[in-house]
């Protein structure tokens, strides 16, 4: 019986209040004792439009709520990867060892679910056709795409189906869509066209940004598309 | 907008090459990109007693040594080298472009012609490389027959051999009459003095051999320890760039010949200082092969013009505020979804998209960023980090994310932007029906088998670049070659000494090299007991171009038939 924080970041409580609830349930089918960091930041959207110190001071809060607890998991790569790649080099000395310190004890939600004891004896059962959108910051920050891709491979009555160019960006990239927003939609159409190959309606994902921005391009085309976080999905296969 | 966006033609070309560059590096050696790595830092590392070790040995060889500490100095040297030469035939050059080489030399009224063909071609354009290795990458073949009728040639139609010889007789003919050449210079090799330069098309070997006067320009950091150091590095490079085995043609220039003089310029321009600075040292390792480019997707939507250097991609997003620190690039660093491909496939181990994220943090530091944005970001921090939290959030959340929908969804449905999604409680499992069957193709990549032995290896991988390999002599005229060696892996074969000489090569209708099978390595690395101390040349299939439309066209200057037999004399 692991105690473990549940870190549902900023946007995802704004975009998907619903979503943390799916992951504390996969969570407690596990086995493990949830509590919840909510809607705090990492600071990653100012890290990004390089600024730094407001980036810190966001950032800090987080570590100040993620302090008490041994393991906190995140349903959202991106995230993860900040509090454990970029927001300790915020800090300097000693106070960056600290951040590094509390910074490792993040872990990506399917990164966390793939590999913890309880997983074998997870029920997963749903039937369908899903579409797998592998998130930049999983696959190259953190490393962690094999282990979502077999997660989702034990769900039972599940096919997933893999992008052609699944190593390319949705064209997210937070402030980069804002900043160059036909750049950022000519590469979201790309991966619109490759899910539409699939043949999925659904397209799965270990990053709500990656998604939302999809969906709202999906609505722009009139495409028919629904995103689910791994989280969602594995809930859902849980009933 | 789908129709006519350059994505539309970049990127099917752009995904190709990665994945046959992936291939490519595939047959190994499995540590060769970690040893181009440790070759480029040990480099880096050590500049200055390389230069030193560089300098002794260009006098020994009579190769001219000059450093430019600024782009007008490197202007001003190249300038004092040519003398009275009024014609000069340039080959691709970065650093030519970054201290703006042809322009400056136009302008003194000096005739420059570009003899690359892709660089010929924007040359005609004129609006400069959208690409490092493929400058002409932006344009399709269609344009390019428009652009060189321009100049009074006639093509039946716009095939891309065609337009590609077209050039190439140009650029033959110019080299008859012309009084120096100017070259780039991918590596200069400290131990020996030897000066490293790759090249497909065979107009390096025209100029290099030529023209009585030949000047390379490079930048200060492109040193390297020795040939173990160069040959890591070339084992990268080709694959990385252009998904070859090697270039057509890899030199190692050594003494000049009697009655021609040599130089390399070195320019500096800013690198002295980017060394000092431990975030970006880095950047220096840099073999420009553009991997990053190919692979960014960025790159692939907007098009290397748009960046408006003359470094593109991640590399120029990077490397381009650094170089100049008067903010003229400081936005590009912003043009970046920070997806790490480029970190990913860079050969020497360069962590670009990190460097993006601090040339982030050193715009804002250096107040390029504008107020408006710095007082938002502030307003958010103090919301943020407060003890209470604020719904701040959502409001950056649906400003960021209903960017894209807005951009692509037609104009007079636009909803309301300041709208969130409902959060949904249900879901319409019916979605979890597939609408179609995959259209992706399942079919796995062929597995590659090399023969296992070295003989044969060397002639499938020469077979495979249109080398005839064969066991005795062929009938057919042609110069006769002793080669010193042979690459299996690549198909290369190795010429040393006089065996080089470039002259009579490209003469030549036909090369016939004589190869000994106990000379035959398996890697580029293999190769360097083989490679002597004076004039070096790597032969890896004829010459051969790919600046239209990446289609290769084979025979461009010299040979376009090059025959191994394998000897035991």
């Amino acid at each position: 019986m692991a105690v473990v924080a549940l870190f549902d970041p900023c946007y995802m409580s704004a975009l998907r209040p619903d979503d943390a609830g799916h992951a504390r349930r996969v969570l407690e089918a596990l086995g493990d004792d949830v509590s919840l960091i909510d809607g705090r930041c990492c600071g990653q959207p100012a890290f990004n439009s390089g600024f730094r110190s407001d980036a810190r001071t966001v950032g800090r809060g987080l570590l100040r709520a993620a302090q008490p607890y041994e393991v906190v998991v995140t349903a959202s790569g991106s995230c993860t990867s900040m509090v454990r790649n970029h927001l300790p080099g915020l800090f300097p000395g000693s106070r960056g060892e600290g951040a590094a310190k509390i910074g490792a004890r993040f872990r990506e939600f399917g990164e966390y679910v793939a590999g913890h004891p309880g997983a074998a004896n997870l029920a997963l059962k749903l039937e369908g056709v899903v579409a797998y959108h592998d998130p930049c910051h999983a696959r190259r920050e953190l490393g962690v795409s094999a282990k979502a891709i077999e997660l989702l491979s034990r769900v039972e009555g599940l096919e997933v189906r893999r992008l052609s160019h699944e190593d390319e960006c949705c064209g997210f990239g937070g402030a980069f869509a804002v900043k160059l927003p036909e750049i950022s939609a000519a590469m979201m159409t790309a991966k619109l066209d490759d899910i539409r190959a699939t043949g999925a309606q659904v397209v799965v994902s270990g990053d709500l940004s990656c998604l939302a921005h999809l969906e709202a391009g999906a609505r722009g085309l009139g495409v028919t598309l629904e995103t689910w976080t791994i989280a969602e999905l594995l809930s859902r296969a849980l009933a | 907008m789908r129709t006519e966006h350059p994505s539309t033609t970049l990127t099917p070309i752009m995904r190709k090459l990665v994945t046959d560059s992936v291939s490519m590096l595939g047959r190994g050696p499995d540590d060769a990109r970690t040893r181009a790595a440790a070759a480029r830092e040990y480099a880096v590392d050590h500049l200055e007693e390389l230069h030193e070790e560089v300098r002794v040995n260009f006098g020994r060889r009579g190769i001219g040594y000059h450093v430019a500490a600024t782009p007008a100095e490197a202007v001003g040297i190249v300038r004092r080298l040519l003398g009275e030469a009024k014609r000069v035939a340039k080959s691709k050059t970065m650093v030519g472009e970054e201290v703006g080489l042809t322009h400056a030399l136009r302008a003194a009224g000096i005739d420059v012609l570009e003899t690359d063909i892709g660089e010929y071609i924007v040359d005609v354009e004129g609006r400069g490389p959208s690409h490092i290795t493929a400058p002409a990458i932006h344009l399709n073949r269609t344009r390019i027959r428009e652009l060189l009728a321009r100049g009074g040639a006639h093509f039946p139609d716009d095939d891309p051999e065609r337009l590609s010889r077209y050039v190439r007789d140009v650029v033959g003919e110019y080299f008859k009459d012309c009084d120096a050449a100017i070259t780039g210079a991918n590596l200069v090799i400290a131990s020996s003095g030897r000066v490293g330069i790759v090249e497909n098309e065979g107009n390096v070997s025209l100029g290099v051999s030529h023209p009585r006067l030949h000047i390379s320009i490079t930048g200060y950091e492109k040193v390297i320890a020795d040939e173990a150091g160069a040959l890591a590095v070339f084992e990268v490079l080709a694959p990385s760039a252009t998904a070859q085995p090697l270039t057509s043609f890899t030199h190692f220039l050594a003494d000049p010949a009697p009655g021609q003089q040599r130089h390399v310029v070195f320019v500096d321009n800013g690198r002295s200082r980017i060394r000092k600075d431990a975030r970006y040292r880095d950047v220096l390792k840099c073999i420009r092969c553009a991997a990053c480019m190919n692979c960014c997707p960025v790159y692939r939507v907007a098009g290397g013009l748009s960046y408006g250097s003359p470094y593109m991609g991640p590399i120029g997003a990077v490397l381009s505020p650094l170089l100049w620190r008067d903010g003229r690039y400081a936005d590009l660093p912003f043009a970046s979804s920070l997806c790490g491909s480029c970190t990913e496939v860079c050969p020497v181990g360069i962590p670009l998209h990190g460097m993006l994220l601090d040339l982030r943090g050193d715009a804002v530091q250096d107040g390029r960023v504008d107020a408006v944005e710095r007082a938002g970001w502030k307003a958010w921090a103090l919301a943020f980090g407060g003890a209470t939290r604020a719904r701040a959030s959502s409001a950056l959340a649906r400003i960021v994310l209903h960017s894209a929908g807005r951009a692509v969804r037609p104009t007079g449905t636009r909803e309301d932007p300041r709208l969130l999604p409902e959060p949904r409680s249900g879901r319409d499992t019916a979605h979890l029906r597939p609408a179609a069957p995959s259209a992706v193709s399942a079919a796995p990549l062929p597995v590659d088998t090399p023969p296992a032995g070295l003989v044969d290896l060397f002639r499938q991988r020469a077979g495979e670049l249109g080398v005839t390999v064969t066991d005795s002599a062929p009938a057919e005229p042609g110069i006769v070659l002793e080669a010193a060696g042979a690459i299996a892996s690549t198909g290369s074969v190795l010429l040393t000494g006089d065996r080089a000489a470039r002259r009579p090569l490209l003469a030549a209708e036909r090369v016939i090299v004589r190869v000994r099978p106990e000379t035959i390595v398996r890697y580029p690395s293999d190769i360097v007991p083989f490679l002597g101390d004076g004039e070096a040349l790597l032969l890896t299939g004829a010459s051969r171009t790919a600046d239209i439309e990446k289609q290769i066209v084979r025979g461009i200057h010299g040979a376009e038939q090059l025959v191994v037999v394998l000897t035991d004399a």
